[in-house]
């Protein structure tokens, strides 16, 4: 007699896949207490890991939303007042003149979109009034590049023009708690006059509002709200001097910075010799800084969070792993009845599957609900993004798989006669 | 229908090599109704389970129709199983959460039959078995006789030629026994080749044939 035909003997799942994993949904609703259990183990874990994005990702929003404020392409030349040599340290002076910012202006390199000079007294305190109110303003001579520079908006009125500056004209743009300060929150200011120092100056224009919260909070940045920008020919007028404090930039592209900084120096040492040193503020060293701060942070935020993840996987391995040996007769039950390998693998690996799955989906309504919470306690905008609800789900099906894949295996391997005898 | 040549069987226990069947050789055509017999330890449970394609023997042939069933590997002897063996328990061997009708579907799963078909005739099987008023009970609101019934009922829905039956009144009172035997004679008189271990006599006379086993060898082959 040899093998006849009417068994093929390859191996096909007759089985459709769509009735294992029924069989698998109806195996958790049996053990509804065990299937809850290692449902929150992975919720926990993957609410960890997203809660730690969502944080993480807002933090970052708002660090580089108050970054902005300053320009993000923004450099500032200044003379370097920790100067060593005592034959340089004993002249006086800023060491940048309008010759100087001229020169740079006029050189239209590539590395520099704009440029304007920042003009501010060495101390002297202003007195800003209007009728019988006064404000503590930060006074800055500024040129028209100033405002696109520093990323500014205006609410009303208009910004420095060009005539303004070569006709050293009194006027000023104002920030908003300046117009609290001097007319109240609600007056429009554009129009009326202010007297600076004793000069009538006319205010034609009001600044948008500017938060850097976090950045004053943590001790860098100013209060940006409360700056009056003055055409810088007019307040050099004022404070009878021709020098200028910085030179603020726009360079043409982040890689750009070094160049541009080079080029500004230059310029500078070409004009005054060994006279001075200068330094140089880009916003590029900072953002490195700050990239490299949050990488660090959500790094160990994610692998915080990671470990409780493992945990979770753990769990489930083991409560697989229980269930396996639980449901021993079960299985050789349903290998006796004419279960495969296969069939019996896909069952406990889309049991160990589906209890991710759901625990990462609950996880996930976790760490967003957590994540709106968070934002609307603190007001940080704390959504979740795509990407990240994408590879949390990822994450807990593949759990999922390696988690489960062991007891499943044991499962299918269970000889039918050894498992029908186990009581 | 059933043939097998020196069937050979020891299991391992640590170093000690415990044999079980020493040699067994028969012949069973179809629709017999056969019984086996013997003492504990006789090696008739291994000899059913051989046959069921549940264990394997360590040397010998076995085939079962045409098919070479000591050449299969794993899968294939699931195939076999679902498509030509239907399997009756002493302890019912039921899956305890799902209802009757879902527990006779069950080999129809694996068989890969459509829901709709499956449903149709896992019904039918539990007519035959006349239970089909019970289809929606779980098993624990089953009688024991009941639960042997339905269990009757999901080695049938497959058709298969050969029924495996590993003492199937062994758990059951000597009223129901009957009532159970009963159907198997039905089944018997249908075309069924059936495939009974008991230790009971008069069960045993239920069959047509008896083996007897003794210490791992075929003792005496009855034909009534």
């Amino acid at each position: 007699m040899t093998k006849g035909s009417a068994l093929p003997r390859v191996k096909s799942p007759l089985c459709s896949t769509r009735d294992i994993f029924l069989q698998a949904l109806q195996a958790l609703r049996d053990n509804r207490l065990r299937t809850i259990l290692s449902i929150l183990g992975i919720t926990v874990g993957i609410a960890a890991v997203m809660s730690v994005a969502t944080v993480s990702a807002g933090g970052r929003y708002l660090i580089f939303t108050e970054l902005e404020t300053f320009g993000l392409k923004s450099i500032w030349i200044y003379r370097d007042t920790a100067e060593k040599d005592p034959r340089k340290a004993i002249r006086s002076g800023s060491g940048i003149e309008n010759g100087d910012y001229e020169a740079v202006r006029d050189a239209r390199s590539w590395a520099i979109n704009k440029i304007s000079p920042v003009v501010s007294g060495r101390g002297e305190v202003f007195l800003v009034r209007q009728g019988n109110k006064y404000s503590n303003a930060q006074i800055s001579g500024v040129s028209a590049d100033y405002l696109s520079i520093n990323n500014d908006t205006l609410q009303k009125g208009r910004f420095l023009r060009d005539e303004d500056i070569t006709r050293n004209r009194p006027v000023a743009i104002i920030g908003r708690d300046v117009q609290k300060d001097l007319f109240g929150k609600d007056v429009d200011p554009v129009g009326q006059s202010i007297r600076i120092s004793g000069k009538n100056v006319t205010v034609i224009g009001l600044l948008n509002q500017k938060n850097r919260d976090f950045l004053s909070s943590i001790g860098s940045g100013t209060n940006a709200n409360s700056r009056i920008l003055l055409p810088y020919t007019f307040l050099q007028q004022l404070l009878g001097t021709r020098e200028i404090k910085i030179l603020q930039a726009e360079t043409s592209g982040l890689a750009n910075t070094d160049a541009a900084v080079f080029l500004i120096k230059d310029i500078l040492r070409r004009r005054h010799g060994e006279r001075f040193s200068y330094k140089a503020e880009t916003m590029a060293q900072y953002i490195t800084t700050t990239e490299n701060i949050l990488r660090g942070v959500t790094l160990i935020g994610i692998i915080a969070a990671s470990v409780s993840l493992f945990v979770g996987g753990m769990g489930i391995m083991n409560i697989m792993s229980t269930s396996v040996v639980e449901r021993t007769r079960e299985i050789g039950i349903r290998k006796a009845l004419g279960a495969s390998r296969h069939d019996i693998l896909a069952q406990f690996l889309f049991e160990a599957m589906l209890i991710t799955l759901l625990g990462g989906v609950l996880g996930l309504v976790l760490g967003v609900a957590a994540g709106y919470g968070l934002s609307a306690a603190t007001g940080m905008p704390l959504t979740p993004s795509w990407p990240s609800v994408l590879i949390a789900l990822t994450v807990s099906i593949f759990v999922g798989v390696v988690s489960g894949y062991y007891p499943a295996f044991r499962a299918a391997s269970l000889k039918p006669v050894e498992a029908l005898r186990y009581e | 229908m059933i043939r097998m040549e020196n069937i050979r069987k020891h299991y391992l226990l640590g170093e000690v090599t415990l044999p079980i069947l020493k040699g067994v050789s028969l012949h069973i055509p179809s629709s017999e109704f056969v019984a086996i017999m013997g003492p504990s330890g006789s090696g008739k449970s291994t000899l059913l389970n051989i046959i069921g394609c549940l264990d394997a023997a360590n040397e010998g042939t076995y085939h079962l129709d045409t098919i070479a069933v000591t050449d299969l590997v794993d899968d294939e002897l699931s195939t076999l199983r679902r498509s030509k063996l239907g399997f009756v328990f002493q302890m019912f061997n039921l899956i305890p959460r799902i209802s009757a009708l879902r527990n006779v579907e069950l080999p129809l799963v694996y068989a890969g039959v459509a829901p709709q078909e499956r449903t149709k005739r896992a019904l039918r099987a539990l007519e035959m078995v006349e239970l089909a008023d019970r289809a929606g009970h779980v098993p624990a609101q089953l009688s024991g006789g009941q639960q042997q019934r339905v269990a009757i009922a999901r080695a049938l829905v497959n058709e298969p030629a050969v029924i495996i039956a590993d003492e199937p009144t062994g758990s059951l009172d000597s009223v129901v026994a009957r009532e159970i035997m009963d159907l198997f004679t039905g089944l018997h008189s249908q075309g069924k080749t059936i495939i009974m271990v008991t230790h009971e006599e008069d069960i045993a006379g239920y069959a047509q044939r008896i083996l007897r086993l003794r210490d791992g060898r075929l003792e005496r082959d009855d034909k009534r």
